[in-house]
């Protein structure tokens, strides 16, 4: 794996900032190496093929910008990056506070929590492709669901409707990950040390002080990199949207990556799928700068940080 | 999508699950062998019956031509439309390309990568003879034929449920005026006129096909087919396409049937339980319909026929839809010496009297004429006999249309047939025939 | 009835702060009953579906559509399992444990030598480029360069083996496996680094003997995290591979569901085999991984 690519930049141990003084560069090299084959290359190609026009079975022809004008000046574009934001937007306000309340109250040492905690980490083990499959059973008109329990306002058309399937996929992507963030703020609650809440108890701090006085604060790194978790990864969501809607109805759950696996899987639009991957990838590196921006996370430490 | 038509699955349960297991532990999708000069390579579709019957056709070759043996490699459906594109795209494609002809096969001639069969098919003339004659539609490009058609024909069935038309003293539908009165009629006593599983957009196509081709003739869609400007446009098509609006809006088809997939046979479940009275699919949903159905086949409650005709239409009421065949291709990279293996193979071993038999003991119709004989004892010999003779007696069997299309336009012919069947805020005829006119000939 | 109250819930999330409000006078000593009663509600929610996934991969095909969805079979049948497990199971687990150990462990390593030098050489113009590049790559969707990885796999040779996706999974498991274990090591108290430099160890030792023990936690979180993001993929396997042999459990359900498209139960089942084992792997080692979770992202 490391003899796929030599270091890109002469690795000269310097005494820099005093941290170190043998070489450790050459330690980042092999995760650099399979990162830039595999991670890197392939970008560099994909913008290259957003220059051509390419069927995926004839001759890879460079055509100039025919792919940026043709997809730039179709309406797809402009819907799909808006599906995309509404998902992403959406899927983080229905996870986060659900997420942080279920944090905050299995971080309680009850036994029965922990065993509670067992059950919810089931979703995060069905594959997206499982869980779509399931979902789509569960919300078919008249054997699913509504037909289960006699409940008639589950009887939707929920996956003809814009809005309803748009608030499946929500649903279900809260579903899927709202476990795994939880245990997150598990982790993050547990470690709030309860000096703190001594303290704010000496001084008389309620419940809900405590809570957005010390507990909320406290977890301001969580939330971050939780958040940076969901809305990251929500321009990703392929596999579960592909086979729970198809992006459907019409193209009302069309996001991005679903755009491009499309355009060029199904219908043979290698350039302009290209074009959407890059853009695809323009999104995803402003947010994480955002982000990081947001994080205001530098070189220190977090403790000192905090 | 395109497996699901493939097989006419009359034999799924647990019968075919087994043969697929016994298939799945049988090691690498490569079997057969030997580098000699004359040994040809051939990827073909997973998936029973349909698999065990093209192995064993490869088999049976091999055996009685040692010298020039087929190398058989299996992909699964999906797999395969990416890999078989990637490899003729490389120029390692292999000798014997199995698909689905039209739209997929034309983008291979364009690319000059399959042989010319034209004058072979000439020369060997009881070849082309003994098959059906709708099954070269799909093979024939700008009227020279690239493909060997082979397996079987899977028209499209207006199916319905006897039980429920007699009490309700509905008669099956003769015309399209008919259809709209069942409508009425089953709409007011709480009962679906038509399953549909909607979101398999493919499944919304065939109402469409069938409209078209009543109304029109086949005429107008060969006219897209062909790439002519605005082909879209012709009148026929915004009839049916307006035909088709108007049976929506008359809440034709079941509730919700936006969010039903056909992959789930839902929406079969809904016609044998009583809850739809209609139900247009394909031949293959019979299989399943008897073996999920509990007594509804048996007992002899399902109703089949050809769709009905439009009062005053252009079209052959014999013509059907749907998928009039298989086809086996040959690369023209391959070698001289491999070419005349497959040749060989086309013309001994695909489609002989052992793989029809094969064939219709799976409960398929091969594209072979003269069969009627040998499915005449079978439980189902009924419904094969009216497969065959929709099949056999089509002035034109048209070939769906997302496979007769290039992979680009059938994408976006889909994407708006979603737009379209979409029962609130669903797009205009007139914006889908415009739609459709910006991607002719793509 | 609990289901629609949270679905709604879900879709809006406001109503939340204002009942915490309107309790804001009670003492903390109570219990949390809003967490409570949202635990529990939540508890129904995930446990509805999964119900009905256990149930009906005891159904028969013909029995799934005669009988009301949320009531046990009244035939039970092993049927789907045995159909299961003899479509070569076996085969499809053992490649998704291969390929799963194949790409996480050598990802986790290498990310963490990474992080490592990262940490370590702080100041060091490659390895500032080096962080920003893994940084950017954290927004890179696997998606979007789908199509030259699978160039390059062809042109490698490698199509149609485990190794094309091990190979991109690797890839794409280093640049959150380097931010989580960089902020990780950051918090190492610099002075035993010193202490180890005094005593003239190496920084290949230091990495192994100092970092690597108290780095373990992260490292089991981010361990944990890629398995299950590389167990489940769905995407790579389906571009990259094609026959049977090298087929992984995603793409295998995926494919029943094709073949199988008459049998919904069949699919179901192999979604239990499927999520059995690792089941059994979390209930057992929750505890580390909870303190994985705490140390890797809970701060």
């Amino acid at each position: 794996m490391t003899a796929l690519a030599p270091p890109p930049v002469g690795v000269r141990p310097t005494t820099n900032g005093g941290r170190s003084n043998a070489p450790v560069a050459w330690m980042a090299v092999p995760a650099l190496a399979m990162f830039l084959a595999f991670g890197v290359v392939p970008l560099l190609g994909v913008l290259f093929l957003s220059f051509t026009t390419w069927d995926g079975i004839g001759e890879i022809q460079p055509s100039g910008l025919t792919s940026w004008r043709s997809v730039l000046s179709d309406p797809g574009l402009p819907h799909a990056l808006w599906v995309t934001f509404l998902i992403m937007a959406l899927s983080w306000l229905a996870q986060t506070p659900l997420s942080l309340l279920i944090g905050v109250f299995l971080a309680g040492r009850q036994r029965y929590r922990e065993f509670l905690a067992i059950l919810y980490f089931i979703p995060l083990l069905l594959s997206s492709a499982a869980l779509a499959i399931t979902f789509k059973a569960l919300l078919d008109p008249n054997f699913g669901l509504g037909e289960g329990l006699g409940i008639e306002l589950l009887r939707q058309d929920w996956l003809g409707e814009s809005k309803l399937a748009m608030g499946v996929v929500i649903f279900v992507v809260s579903w899927q990950f709202i476990p795994f963030h939880s245990l997150i703020y598990q982790g993050g609650v547990r470690q709030i040390p309860t000096s703190m809440y001594e303290a704010a108890e000496i001084d008389g701090a309620g419940r809900l002080r405590k809570f957005f006085s010390i507990t909320l604060p406290q977890l301001k790194y969580t939330i971050i990199t939780s958040s940076t978790l969901m809305v990251v990864g929500s321009l990703t969501f392929f596999d579960l949207i592909f086979v729970l809607t198809a992006g459907g109805p019409g193209d009302a759950t069309r996001a991005l990556a679903l755009d491009m696996y499309k355009r060029g899987f199904q219908a043979n639009l290698m350039g302009p799928a290209s074009v959407i991957a890059v853009i695809l990838v323009l999104v995803g590196l402003g947010l994480a700068l955002l982000l990081r921006r947001l994080g205001g996370r530098g070189d220190e430490s977090q403790l000192e940080g905090a | 999508m395109i497996s699901r038509r493939n097989f006419l699955n009359l034999g799924v349960g647990a019968g075919a699950a087994a043969a697929l297991a016994a298939c799945g532990s049988e090691g690498p999708g490569t079997s057969g062998g030997g580098s000699k000069a004359g040994s040809a390579s051939y990827w073909f579709l997973t998936g029973q019956p349909g698999e065990g019957i093209r192995q064993h056709a490869v088999d049976r070759f091999n055996q009685a031509n040692p010298d020039a043996k087929i190398t058989a490699t299996t992909f699964q459906n999906d797999a395969y439309k990416t890999r078989i594109k990637t490899a003729i795209g490389a120029g390692q494609a292999p000798t014997i390309i199995w698909g689905w002809g039209g739209g997929g096969l034309k983008s291979y001639v364009e690319a000059g990568q399959v042989e010319d069969l034209t004058d072979w098919f000439g020369q060997n003339a009881a070849v082309k003879d003994r098959l059906f004659p709708t099954a070269f539609g799909p093979a024939t490009i700008n009227g020279k034929i690239y493909a060997m058609p082979a397996e079987t024909v899977a028209p499209i069935v207006l199916y319905y449920n006897k039980e429920v038309f007699e009490k309700n003293g509905a008669k099956a539908p003769e015309t399209w005026d008919d259809v709209m009165n069942l409508v009425t009629l089953f709409n007011g006593k709480g009962i679906a006129p038509f399953s549909l599983g909607g979101q398999s957009r493919w499944t919304n196509m065939m109402w469409m096909e069938f409209l078209f081709d009543r109304i029109g003739g086949s005429e107008v869609f060969q006219a897209i087919f062909e790439g002519k400007a605005n082909a879209w446009s012709h009148p026929a098509a915004k009839e049916a396409l307006t035909k088709l609006r108007q049976l929506i809006d008359a809440d034709g088809f079941v509730k919700g049937y936006a969010t039903i997939t056909a992959d789930s046979n839902a929406d079969q479940a809904l016609l044998y339980r009583g809850r739809a009275a209609m139900m247009l699919h394909g031949a293959w949903t019979y299989g399943s319909m008897s073996n999920d159905g509990g007594d509804f086949v048996k007992s002899g409650k399902l109703g089949y026929m050809n769709f009905p005709v439009v009062t005053g239409g252009k079209g052959d009421p014999s013509s059907t839809v749907g998928n009039p065949g298989q086809y086996y291709s040959i690369s023209s990279k391959a070698t001289a010496e491999q070419k005349e293996t497959a040749k060989k193979f086309f013309k001994d071993t695909v489609l002989n009297d052992a793989e029809v038999k094969e064939w219709i003991d799976s409960g398929n119709i091969p594209i072979v004429k003269g069969t009627e004989s040998s499915f005449a004892s079978s439980k189902d010999a009924d419904f094969l006999k009216f497969i065959y003779d929709t099949s056999a007696n089509a002035k034109n069997f048209a070939q769906s249309w997302d496979q007769a299309l290039s992979p680009t336009a059938a994408e976006a012919l889909l994407d708006n047939i979603a737009k379209f069947f979409q029962k609130s805020g669903g797009i205009s005829p007139d914006q889908f025939i415009t739609n459709m006119n910006g991607v002719i000939g793509k | 009835m609990a289901t629609l109250t949270t679905h709604a819930r879900t879709a809006d999330p406001s109503p939340e702060p204002e009942a915490t409000l309107r309790r804001g006078s009670r003492r903390w000593t109570q219990r949390n009953w809003i967490g409570g009663s949202f635990g529990w509600v939540w508890l129904l929610i995930v446990m509805v579906p999964i119900y009905w996934i256990v149930i009906t991969s005891f159904k028969t095909s013909s029995n799934y559509f005669s009988q009301n969805p949320m009531v046990p079979p009244s035939e039970p049948t092993l049927e789907n399992y045995r159909l299961v497990i003899e479509s070569d199971f076996a085969r499809y687990f053992l490649n998704t444990t291969i390929v799963t150990v194949g790409a996480v462990i050598p990802a986790v390593v290498i990310s963490f030598m990474a992080s490592y030098a990262i940490v370590r050489g702080t100041g060091q113009r490659f390895l500032r480029y080096t962080n920003s590049l893994f940084l950017m790559g954290l927004a890179i969707p696997l998606q979007a360069v789908i199509i030259p990885v699978y160039l390059i796999i062809i042109r490698l040779k490698m199509y149609d083996t485990l190794g094309a996706i091990i190979l991109p999974s690797i890839a794409f498991a280093i640049p959150l496996s380097v931010l989580v274990l960089t902020n990780f090591i950051r918090d190492v108290p610099k002075e035993l680094f010193e202490s180890m430099r005094m005593d003239g160890a190496t920084e290949w030792r230091t990495l192994w003997s100092l970092a690597f023990p108290l780095t373990r936690p992260a490292l089991m979180t981010v361990t944990i995290y890629q398995g299950l993001l590389t167990w489940n993929n769905f995407l790579l396997p389906l571009v990259l591979t094609q026959s049977p042999t090298q087929r992984t459990l995603p793409l295998a359900l995926w494919s029943f569901q094709g073949q199988y498209s008459v049998n919904v139960p069949a699919v179901l089942a192999s979604v239990v085999l499927t999520a059995l084992p690792i089941l059994l792997m979390y209930a057992i080692g929750r505890r580390q991984l909870l303190s994985g979770l705490t140390a890797g992202f809970g701060k």
